[in-house]
């Protein structure tokens, strides 16, 4: 196209079946678009979205010589880019394509009123069209991508994805906070509906995870800083004191000795003894400690808030050894990554701020992780299921659902359903009628929700087996002082009755909620939240593993509750969505960054803080500064251009005079025509 | 015996406790003056109204009512001081409700321009054991420094009353499901509070369950009777005199339409506050409870 051509516009107006034409005169809408200055062609057409929709684009920028196209219809998160690759198709650059929003933003708000969304949709085309004539040729930037990626947080879904990254190919670091990788699953007893032995399955994930060439495991790890954006996260590890070192590390460090080997020596004499938060706090660990027997890395971490510093542990390490470091400090480490996946995992809900279940009042009322801990062989109590109180087998135990979800009440409780506790309840119910004959489960609950492959069968498997179940949510759970027994009071919806049921133990299945630490991560990240506190994916349903911010990816629970099943799938997409980047090898950026025009800026700096994505920077040019703009970080938002006080930043896409052309379209020529 | 007045109220006296239980009134006057909180009539003071039986009838005629006793005591310029939990839910309540809702105070106060009223939401209303409890006004160490006879080595279940403490959520005591205050305002006295099952059930008096359904009220407060008696209570403490009655003459019901007896003594919390501060069991007409006190009071006197 010949610069200073005169502008010549293709305007569409879609029905989008009766979304659109159902509310406003479509026809009417083309012949006013008919009449404005540079308008040369006007169409209709029912789905502009389909393949003959966007053939006339393309026919017509060929027929009619466009420099401009508009397309009136949907909404341009939908098909802005639908409209793009057929404007290009038909031969003018992508961005020369300009959409009118007459459905979302007019027919379904002003669905019965014809006559005020007819004259609106001429006001949106007309407006379009002003902008439409200054569109200008842009050219996207792409930026090479770091050939490696980061997974924060090593449960069941961080491994996943770190595996999957790993076996394409790509240089993984998996980041967590705790000694060992594992997260919650590793606490669980078994696994349903399958009943799998849930430390069984994955251990090998573990151990593949810890060998893995590509994979490099940074436990007792924590993300300390995140600069950069897609491609090029220049991101900084605080690696924990762990007060022993490996054999690799070791080696680095230059000193003598083979590291520690996991052998235990040192836990057996230090004299220091704290509840392991591993067990929930029911079993002790010394101040030297591993969690668990299939902890990866098998290497024993020092707490140093509780260690007194003895010696007794250096001392029986030995010099052959060597392992153990009392004086160890923090250390930081800077990585380079394309991709990060966030997999930052879950919490119970404080149960005990729901005072009327009496947790942490009543000692036989315990939580679901409790029982897992409990009932699992490995456990505190090798397996056996006893009460709290006296150590007794519990031949009644009432199982509260909805212990907190699905809670409207506001405080601690969680609108949310939390989506396995149903599934873990009706386990716990199998678990003590397998290991406790004659024992007697009670599941009050709201409703069941077994909606899984194989789910609703393992429900009908409890009920034949003898659990009862009562359909009422718990009002209040009572203490007999004297046996300790617990009388757990509800309604029985389906019997339209009161029931107080006596249970020797009582489990509640506490809702979940995100991690203390899920808020500074995900600002550090750049990542939105919901209004439960989850992180945000980018679309609930056709993006539910991307984030609005480019080369983060979400993996498991820290984006809503889900299972074991659901978040192994979703990490392996996460995976998958972020090895695509990184195999390209380069990411293409919309051209919507800021430019400064560098005979107009001044330098004073003022845009510099201005921007909320650390995107400008000062620089020295030809004796004086001058702002620059990283574009890769630039997301286009114009909160510089605006400030600007010289009218020295351009926003491209979005330039001044296409605004106000705009404005000036909308305001002074409201009846079409000529100007 | 000349007092000291920190601070004063004015005193909604209700309908039971001057009626039924004329001990409760008694003592509430006596022992507040003895860690400086003085009472004042509040004069022309009519029904609270009953929240149970008017309320569930017309919530209108429940706010207005309630809302010109709030009047009296803000011509006062004093705060409310009250002794009933029933009363408690409708004059506190109706307060809470007044001055979080102006289109609710709009419409009462258009009742009461009818007789030359408005009210105008100045002043709070309190229970007068949450006064003993407040470090501001009184607090536990006050209450304890007051006692020259100690309830040493008796034992008392404590009941709270539904109409103190709940709706939780528009209530300040903090936890509603598991309150301990009264209990600590008893073991001020050198008593021993003890905890018994279903702690926090209702009495089976208020919301109009006793005049409604009498057997089925009874059988609520059997339940309890049961439980207070498996923990070894010596007495029951109230905060509550339509609690008082239905402990007290309860019992007789009971023995009447159930054959169990249980002869368990049943003091407000001022009675038992006006015993540990010295005064005889005459002065708080101790003879007008239907279950005799006599043996708790061989314990302590």
């Amino acid at each position: 196209m010949a610069e200073n051509q005169e502008p010549r516009i293709g305007v569409f107006i879609c029905h989008c079946g009766t979304n659109i034409a159902g509310s406003l005169d479509v026809n009417a809408v083309m012949e006013y678009a008919r009449s404005l200055p540079n308008v040369v062609v006007a169409d209709e057409y029912q789905y502009m979205c389909s393949t003959p929709g966007q053939n006339k684009i393309i026919d017509a920028e060929k027929d009619y010589d466009l420099t401009g196209v508009v397309v009136a219809a949907c909404s341009p998160r939908l098909h802005e880019p639908t409209f793009r690759t057929a404007t290009a198709e038909g031969g003018l650059n992508k961005f020369r394509f300009e959409m009118a929003n007459i459905r979302d933003q007019n027919s379904w708000v002003h669905m019965h009123d014809w006559e005020g969304a007819t004259e609106k949709a001429k006001d949106q085309v007309r407006i379009a069209v002003a902008k439409a004539r200054l569109l200008e040729d842009l050219q996207p930037k792409s930026v090479p991508v770091e050939h490696a990626a980061m997974v924060v947080g090593a449960g069941v879904g961080g491994m996943q994805a770190a595996l999957d990254l790993a076996n394409a190919g790509i240089k993984t670091y998996l980041v967590e906070k705790d000694p060992t990788i594992g997260g919650r699953m590793s606490q669980l007893d078994k696994t349903f509906p399958t009943l799998d032995c849930s430390q069984c399955i994955l251990t090998p994930k573990m151990v593949d995870a810890g060998r893995h060439p590509n994979i490099i495991l940074e436990t007792y790890t924590e993300v300390e800083n995140v600069e950069g954006y897609i491609g090029n996260f220049d991101i900084t590890l605080r690696k924990k004191a762990r007060g022993t070192r490996d054999g690799a590390e070791m080696v680095a460090a230059g000193l003598e000795g083979s590291g520690c080997n996991g052998c235990g020596d040192c836990a057996s004499v230090c004299p220091v003894i704290k509840p392991n938060p591993f067990e929930m706090g029911m079993a002790p660990r010394k101040a030297i400690y591993i969690y668990h027997p299939q902890v990866m890395p098998l290497q024993y971490t020092i707490d140093f808030d509780a260690c007194v510093k003895c010696g007794l542990c250096k001392d029986i390490c030995g010099t052959e050894k060597n392992a153990i470091d009392l004086e160890m400090t923090d250390s930081l480490e800077k990585v380079k990554v394309g991709c990060v996946i966030l997999a930052t995992g879950y919490d119970l809900i404080p149960i005990e701020d729901k005072t009327e279940w009496g947790y942490r009042r009543y000692e036989n009322v315990i939580t679901g992780l409790e029982f897992e801990r409990l009932i699992c062989a490995s456990g505190p109590t090798g397996g056996h299921l006893i009460r709290p109180s006296d150590g007794e087998t519990p031949m009644k135990v009432g199982f509260v659902l909805c212990a907190g979800s699905r809670d409207n009440t506001g405080g601690v409780g969680k609108p949310y359903c939390s989506r396995f506790c149903c599934m873990y309840s009706l386990k716990h119910a199998h678990q003590i009628m397998e290991k406790i004959p004659g024992a007697v489960p009670y599941l009050f609950y709201m409703d069941i929700r077994s909606f899984g492959k194989m789910y609703e069968e393992f429900y009908y498997r409890i009920q034949n087996e003898g659990a009862k179940f009562i359909r009422g949510r718990v009002a209040a759970i009572e203490e007999d002082p004297i046996t300790k027994n617990l009388y757990v009071q509800t309604e029985d919806t389906l019997l339209g009755r009161p029931v107080n049921v006596e249970c020797n133990l009582v489990v509640l299945a506490a809702a979940i909620q995100p991690k203390p630490d899920a808020e500074r991560i995900r600002q550090m990240f750049g990542v939105s939240k919901s209004q439960d506190g989850w992180y945000l994916e980018a679309h609930p349903k056709l993006n539910p593993c991307g984030t609005t911010t480019a080369g983060i990816f979400l993996a498991g629970v820290c984006q809503g509750p889900k299972d074991i099943p659901d978040t192994v799938a979703q990490a392996e997409g996460a995976a998958s969505a972020a090895s695509i980047p990184i195999h390209q090898g380069e990411v293409q950026l919309e051209p919507y960054f800021a430019q400064c025009v560098e005979d107009l800026c001044a330098g004073c700096g003022m845009c510099v803080p201005q921007c909320p994505y650390g995107a400008l920077s000062l620089i020295q040019k030809d004796d004086r500064q001058v702002m620059t703009v990283t574009e890769a970080k630039c997301k286009g938002c114009g909160t510089c251009g605006g400030f600007c006080p010289g009218g020295a930043i351009r926003m491209q896409h979005f330039t001044s005079p296409q605004i106000c052309a705009q404005i000036d379209s909308f305001l002074l020529n409201p009846l079409g025509g000529e100007e | 015996m000349s007092e000291h007045f920190d601070h004063s109220y004015a005193f909604f006296l209700g309908c039971i406790a001057p009626n039924r239980y004329p001990g409760c009134e008694a003592a509430a006057i006596r022992t507040s003056a003895k860690v400086g909180i003085e009472l004042l009539p509040l004069k022309g003071a009519s029904c609270c109204p009953a929240p149970g039986a008017f309320g569930a009838i017309d919530l209108r005629v429940w706010y207005a009512m309630a809302a010109r006793n709030l009047c009296l005591a803000e011509e006062m310029n004093k705060d409310i001081a009250l002794i009933c939990n029933g009363c408690y839910k409708s004059i506190w309540e109706v307060n809470h409700k007044l001055k979080h809702d102006d289109e609710l105070r709009d419409q009462v106060n258009e009742v009461l321009a009818e007789i030359d009223m408005e009210y105008k939401g100045s002043i709070d209303v309190w229970h007068l054991a949450e006064l003993y409890y407040d470090e501001k006004i009184c607090g536990v160490k006050k209450i304890a420094d007051s006692v020259v006879r100690p309830l040493d080595g008796t034992k008392i279940a404590v009941h709270y009353g539904c109409h103190l403490m709940k709706p939780g959520k528009d209530r300040h005591f903090g936890d509603t499901e598991h309150p301990m205050w009264i209990d600590e305002l008893v073991g001020a006295l050198g008593a021993e509070p003890v905890q018994y099952r279903n702690k926090m059930q209702c009495c089976g008096a208020g919301g109009g369950v006793r005049g409604y359904d009498i057997l089925h009220s009874l059988d609520i407060t059997n339940e309890k009777l049961i439980n207070m008696q498996e923990a070894q209570a010596d007495a029951i403490t109230e905060v509550c005199p339509f609690c008082q009655l239905q402990f007290d003459r309860g019992q007789i019901e009971i023995q009447e339409n159930f054959g169990q007896t249980y002869n368990l003594p049943v003091l407000h919390y001022n009675e038992l506050l006006g015993l540990a501060q010295g005064m005889s069991p005459s002065e708080l007409a101790l003879d007008l409870h239907a279950i005799d006190c006599k043996p708790y009071l061989e314990k302590i006197i």
